[in-house]
Formats: structure tokens, sequence, C-alpha cells
């Protein structure tokens, strides 16, 4: 498994596999974040694993969030709510 | 339910609540419910249920609390205990096979994905959807959860009543399993292996 080491700190050395999955969950801290994206400049496999996750990440948000609550839906659920009276 | 501390709203601040806390995340959660019954009419009951369900226990709703996921955490334990029983998807899939399958070498070597993003690209149809449609439920919803709705792990841990790490390699297998949908669906597209 391949760890890069950062030159100025070794205890910073990090998993770059682990790293991406924690950037694509959205778990990545802004340094974490700005250590891979240097990493990345240096690394093809990274970045092209990168691009690659991030493409299909925004696919999905483009093309998998459907189209809306269908308006006589939330007719329904306003009406039912409304008529619960105090008691 | 969690057994939290419970409040105790007048009617006025129950609608109030219910209005501006619960009813803007219907989008969302009616996309959720499709995606999970994968039925237009399934999705809208479940949305429905979940709602009423949502109100009739709002005292075991914190204001200051996240709505968003505790209105999910209804919908998915609603899923699970009225609609998944008579889908007709295969039911419950043996975990620990699945989780030991997904965990052996073997298929770390299948997923060296020789999917380029030119393919995304040109994936412009519903073969993203069809592929997400079609990775087991407990895959899909990790995904819709975190890439679609943006949870963070704790709070996915908490809809879902899994621990954080379950969550972690859930999702990383989810992935896996949708670029080798979306693999298939590149290949069939012509897009040949480098």
């Amino acid at each position: 498994m391949p760890t890069l080491p950062d030159s100025s700190d070794p205890s910073k050395s990090f998993n770059c596999r682990e790293m991406l999955q924690k950037i694509l969950d959205g778990e990545a801290t802004t340094e974490q974040q700005q250590q891979f994206k240097i990493h990345m400049a240096e690394c093809m496999p990274c970045y092209k694993g990168y691009e690659l996750e991030m493409a299909i990440k925004m696919l999905l948000q483009k093309k998998c969030n459907g189209n809306g609550a269908p308006p006589d839906l939330i007719e329904k659920i306003k009406n039912q709510i409304s008529q619960i009276t105090p008691h | 339910m969690e057994e939290l501390m419970n409040q105790h709203y007048s009617e006025t601040e129950k609608h109030r609540i219910f209005h501006t806390e619960f009813m803007p995340h219907i989008n969302s959660m009616h996309n959720f419910a499709y995606r999970l019954t994968l039925d237009a009419d399934d999705a809208s009951d479940l949305v429905q249920d979940t709602y009423l369900k949502a109100y009739r226990f709002i005292d075991s709703f914190q204001q200051g609390t996240n709505a968003k996921a505790w209105l999910f955490r209804i919908l998915k334990n609603s899923f699970i205990n009225d609609y998944r029983k008579k889908s007709k998807e295969p039911s419950m899939v043996d975990y620990q096979d699945v989780e030991t399958y997904y965990n052996s070498d073997e298929v770390n070597r299948q997923i060296t994905p020789d999917l380029r993003v030119e393919a995304l690209q040109d994936m412009i149809g519903d073969e993203i959807s069809n592929a997400l449609n079609s990775l087991d439920v407990d895959f899909r919803t990790v995904i819709i959860l975190c890439d679609l709705e943006g949870f963070k792990y704790d709070e996915m841990a908490k809809i879902l009543d899994i621990p954080i790490g379950t969550v972690r390699s859930r999702l990383h297998r989810a992935r896996n399993l949708l670029k080798e949908k979306l693999t298939d669906y590149a290949r069939k597209m012509g897009y040949k292996n480098t």
C-alpha cells in the first residue's frame, strides 16, 4: 500500500487510498485536503483516482436527485397534519 | 425511536416545527424513499407514513438537532419494517457473506477500474441511476446518504444504527460496486480497456 512521507514531518505520512476515501466521504480536514492536493500533483494514480471518483460523485448529484416530491403528496401531508386537532 | 428526553411542545409549536423544520426536507425524503422502494407509489406512501410518524413522535425531536437526519432515520426504519418485507427484491442479504466476500483479495484485484472520466461524460441518460438502483439496498443507501445528501459518518451511523467503522467500509465497497457497474456500461458503450 503506497504511503506518502511528508518530508517536513515524517509523522504526517499518510495512506493515499484512505485519504482519498476521507476526501470523497467529506470527512477530511482542510489540512488533509491540502496535503492530498500537493501529493496528487506528483502522483498520477492518485490524480486519476481522484478525478474518476469525483466525476462519479458529480454524475450522481446531477442524475440521481429526483424531480422533487409530487405536489399532490405535499398537499396531502399538509392536509392530514392540519386536520390533527389539539386534544 | 431513540430513548431521549421527551419535549412537551404546544400544538402551535408542533405545527411550526413540522412546517419549518420537517417539510423543507420533503424532496430529499422523497428521493430517498424512491431509491429504497424503486416504486413511485410505494415511495409516496412511505414518505407520507414517515411524515405522519414524525408528527406523532414530534416530542422526541429536540429542536436545534439535525431534523433531516432524524427524519431519514424514521424513513429508513419504516422502510425496513413495513416495505422491505413486501418488496420483490430478495430480502436481507447475509451481511457476513457480503462483507467477507468484498474484503477478499479477489475482489480487490477485480477492482482496478479501467473506467475513464470520458466514458462517464458520455453517460447522459439513466446509466448512473440504473447502476445505483441495481446495487443491493444497503450499499445503495450509503451512497445516497453520503454523495447525494452529504451526511457525515456519525450521522449515517445514527440513521442506519450501525457503527461508524461499518459506515466507512460499506461506503468503500458501495463505491467499488458502483464503479464495476459503470465499467460494464462503459464497455457496452464501446469503451475499450486500455
